[in-house]
């Protein structure tokens, strides 16, 4: 009895804490209608003019430029899940104050699955437009033939409904629990979310790894690479950990969360950003490094085709940016404790993942057809079109959702750490 | 820190600009004086006698506690570390001697491995990565072992019976002699004022 009435107590102890009043952890009402509406009025602009650059210029080249922000943010929304499930999971005291702005991401998941939807619908009624192995006859290729028990239309479209179904119900089962507990303070909803990430995690793994496998890896049906869940995961790891950053900077900027996102969150947010662009980089060139030596014709051809048509600019280019920039930048520990720093780096890596995906996707549209490998300008216009859309339409939905939901977990009960948090050091 | 506090056994045989230099107080029992140790016995009164200390202008002196006490590094003024810089610029330095090595070996003796191109950048990441992180980890430790003084084989303080609760359920200050403002009466008169269960004198063995 008494420890109940302990923790009741802690529950009050931080419900009167200066920081907790309600104008510092709600988005005035309105503050950001005017912003999100912008956003989503340019994605549906942009989607629109990537529909119409479909029928008129290139249905294959549509695809991929959208694809390029559809993973994009679907990586976004996936590390938000990750992240949520891995701070249950470990009991990270310190994300109490920042847990919600990941859930938010998580809960994003339903548009990306419509915007993915959208891509399996095309794929199917095109007969394979960038999948092309669908459209290749098994009996004529060997490659196609021995995958054809996993590269069928029917298992393709069963797998589909399964990341989406393990998604859903992950992302919305642990947002329920925290909103129902934002209300009644029950803490076994905390010791609930902890098990399901235990077994989240390790479904979420495997789901994530075949999702990328399904999606980008057999864009080339030839090409496998163990490395390409993992390759896929850090861009959700660092992609989300950025946007959470960069959210949570913009909120401090209009002078909420003040005294609960403290620049000691943003200093381990840092870290987190700092030892994920290591991890990126560790395993990108692992990956290319092994597959390099090895020299074995359907793995090469991969990184023959981005190694021409001016694709080894943008591969020197992340190297640069995606690694060395951000390495150097992110060692120094007052840039990772100063609000506008950490914004400022964290829009520049949510740049470079929209980068990495574009080199990952966007050279299958010319692949074989060298000739053609420089689309002109309009190429270029449908690519920026395609991926202002698809963010546009999912920071304008993610700005909306936070203004509708307090901005911290109000009474998750490792609330009084994540308020007193410190990096000792 | 000497090499006599490092090796306390290789004292008899230190030419005489590595010795400590002569103690300027003397004990009780007329042996020369290590320090004064004050002891309390919870931590709010610790904290306030390391900040006492700390404002006092003391370097040379520790604070003991049987657990972590957090954020008592304010309390006793510690200063940021430099240490990752050593790490950084030995770090760097280890990758640049990895990439070094490995452009002066294949630029005297070229081996053409399995057809790859003697001019391919690839080949040279791993070893600069390697090199780096291990001249990086040999700095690291080495620097902190040289700015912490570990590891040191023996402390007066060891053979001092109270001392022992420091891993019980007392908390201490102890400040060295060779601290320059360190004074037999008035350093004990400070410890004394801030509320001390005990204070003693500690003596060089």
């Amino acid at each position: 009895m008494s420890q109940i009435d302990a923790y009741q107590r802690q529950l009050e102890a931080v419900a009167r804490h200066p920081a907790m009043s309600d104008d510092n952890i709600h988005v005035r009402k309105g503050a950001l209608d005017a912003p999100s509406n912008v956003l989503i009025v340019l994605g549906i602009v942009g989607l629109l003019a990537t529909g119409a650059l479909a029928m008129i210029f290139n249905v294959k080249h549509a695809l991929a430029a959208y694809e390029v922000g559809v993973f994009t943010v679907t990586a976004f929304s996936l590390g938000g899940m990750f992240w949520t499930m891995v701070f249950y999971l470990v009991n990270a005291g310190w994300t109490g104050t920042i847990r919600r702005q990941l859930e938010n991401l998580m809960m994003m998941l339903p548009v990306c699955l419509a915007m993915i939807a959208v891509i399996v619908v095309v794929e199917l009624a095109s007969g394979g437009v960038l999948l092309s192995w669908m459209g290749i006859d098994p009996a004529t290729d060997h490659l196609l033939d021995v995958k054809k028990g996993f590269l069928n239309e029917p298992f393709f479209v069963v797998r589909f409904f399964i990341y989406a179904g393990l998604w859903m119900f992950l992302a919305t089962s642990l947002w329920r629990n925290s909103i129902h507990q934002d209300a009644t303070g029950d803490r076994m909803l905390t010791r609930k979310s902890r098990f399901m990430s235990a077994w989240g995690l390790p479904v979420f793994a495997l789901s994530l790894a075949f999702f990328a496998f399904d999606f980008l890896m057999a864009m080339d049906y030839r090409f496998f690479s163990t490395m390409w869940g993992v390759y896929f995961f850090a861009s959700c790891a660092l992609g989300s950990i950025a946007v959470t950053l960069l959210i949570l900077c913009i909120l401090r900027s209009l002078g909420l969360l003040t005294g609960l996102v403290t620049k000691e969150h943003t200093h381990d947010l840092g870290k987190l950003l700092f030892g994920f662009t290591v991890f990126w980089a560790y395993i990108a060139f692992s990956q290319y490094f092994l597959i390099w030596y090895s020299n074995i014709p359907e793995e090469t051809a991969w990184y023959v085709n981005r190694k021409v048509g001016g694709w080894e600019n943008v591969a020197t280019l992340l190297v640069i940016g995606h690694f060395i920039i951000p390495f150097l930048i992110l060692l120094f520990r007052d840039i990772k404790r100063n609000v506008a720093g950490a914004a400022i780096l964290a829009a520049w890596i949510i740049l470079m993942i929209v980068l990495d995906f574009l080199w990952i996707v966007r050279p299958m549209v010319y692949v074989g057809d060298m000739l053609d490998a420089n689309p002109g300008p309009t190429g270029w216009i449908l690519d920026i079109a395609a991926i202002v859309g698809v963010l546009g339409i999912w920071f304008g939905f993610l700005l909306k959702r936070i203004a509708r939901e307090p901005l911290v977990a109000k009474n998750d009960p490792r609330m009084p750490e994540a308020l007193g948090h410190r990096n000792y050091v | 820190m000497s090499v006599a506090d490092y090796f306390p056994m290789l004292k008899p045989f230190l030419p005489s600009g590595l010795q400590d230099p002569p103690a300027r107080f003397t004990g009780p029992t007329g042996k020369p004086v290590h320090g004064i140790l004050a002891q309390y016995s919870a931590v709010d009164p610790v904290w306030n006698a390391g900040e006492t200390v700390r404002d006092a202008g003391f370097t040379a002196w520790d604070l003991h506690s049987p657990f972590p006490i957090h954020g008592v590094e304010d309390a006793m003024g510690f200063k940021r570390t430099k240490l990752p810089y050593i790490s950084a610029a030995v770090g760097l330095t280890g990758a640049g001697l990895g990439f070094l090595m490995q452009w002066w070996m294949s630029g005297n003796y070229e081996i053409v491995v399995q057809g790859k191109p003697p001019t391919a950048w690839e080949p040279y990441v791993p070893i600069i990565f390697e090199s780096g992180v291990l001249l990086c980890a040999f700095a690291t430790l080495g620097a902190m072992f040289a700015m912490n003084g570990l590891p040191r084989l023996h402390y007066p303080l060891y053979s001092h019976e109270p001392f022992l609760a420091s891993s019980d359920d007392k908390f201490f200050v102890y400040i060295e002699a060779k601290d320059e403002k360190f004074d037999l009466v008035r350093t004990r008169e400070l410890l004394e004022s801030t509320g001390a269960d005990r204070v003693d004198v500690i003596e060089d063995e």
